[in-house]
């Protein structure tokens, strides 16, 4: 699948696709969620969170 | 560096529109009497420009509504409006420590340059929010 497809599919630029794929934009919730459902996989399997280092209590 | 986007497009255009406005307004300024009904189109343009670009980005059924975009814009918005709010506050600090603004004429000149600040702050902050985020 090419970006411009998969930007089609959840209705967004294809630069905001480059822009998540090179991690320099995070999407809502539910763009995170229209990912996950074009790939047929859970959300946790297509983003992840790593705490940022010092914050963690 | 990645292509320059439609949006980014865009904002380069506006920019390069809002300096040759400005230059082409201040070589008029100083070209002889009767410039300031000049500033007073030149906002009325402006207003015109911005509704009709309103109502075409309305209308037009094909725009994605991208949500980067969005945030992008109040990121701008936000900063624009700052900048038009510090600037009223200057005018009517001006006009009590003056008790007059003087002239319609400077009132419109003050107003006009503050527009064209604050659009060009807009622009130029999304342009960077692009940029940071491509």
């Amino acid at each position: 699948m090419t970006q411009q497809e998969l930007a089609e599919l959840i209705s967004v630029t294809r630069q905001t696709v480059i822009a998540i794929e090179g991690d320099k934009y995070s999407p809502s919730l539910e763009v995170a969620f229209r990912i996950a459902h074009v790939f047929g996989v859970p959300l946790e399997q297509v983003f992840q969170y790593t705490p940022p280092r010092g914050r963690g209590r | 560096m990645s292509r320059l986007s439609f949006q980014e497009k865009m904002l380069w255009a506006q920019l390069v529109g809002i300096v040759v406005v400005v230059f082409y307004g201040h070589y008029l300024v100083h070209a002889g009497p009767g410039h300031h009904y000049f500033h007073a189109l030149l906002l009325i343009l402006l207003f015109v420009f911005g509704s009709a670009r309103l109502l075409a980005r309305r209308r037009s059924g094909n725009v994605v509504e991208d949500e980067r975009d969005h945030s992008i814009a109040l990121i701008g918005a936000r900063w624009s409006n700052v900048l038009l709010w510090l600037g009223l506050v200057v005018i009517l600090v001006l006009y009590w420590d003056h008790g007059s603004m003087n002239s319609a004429h400077f009132v419109i000149g003050i107003l006009f340059h503050l527009l064209v600040l604050a659009g060009s702050v807009r622009i130029i902050r999304e342009l960077v929010a692009y940029r940071m985020s491509a």
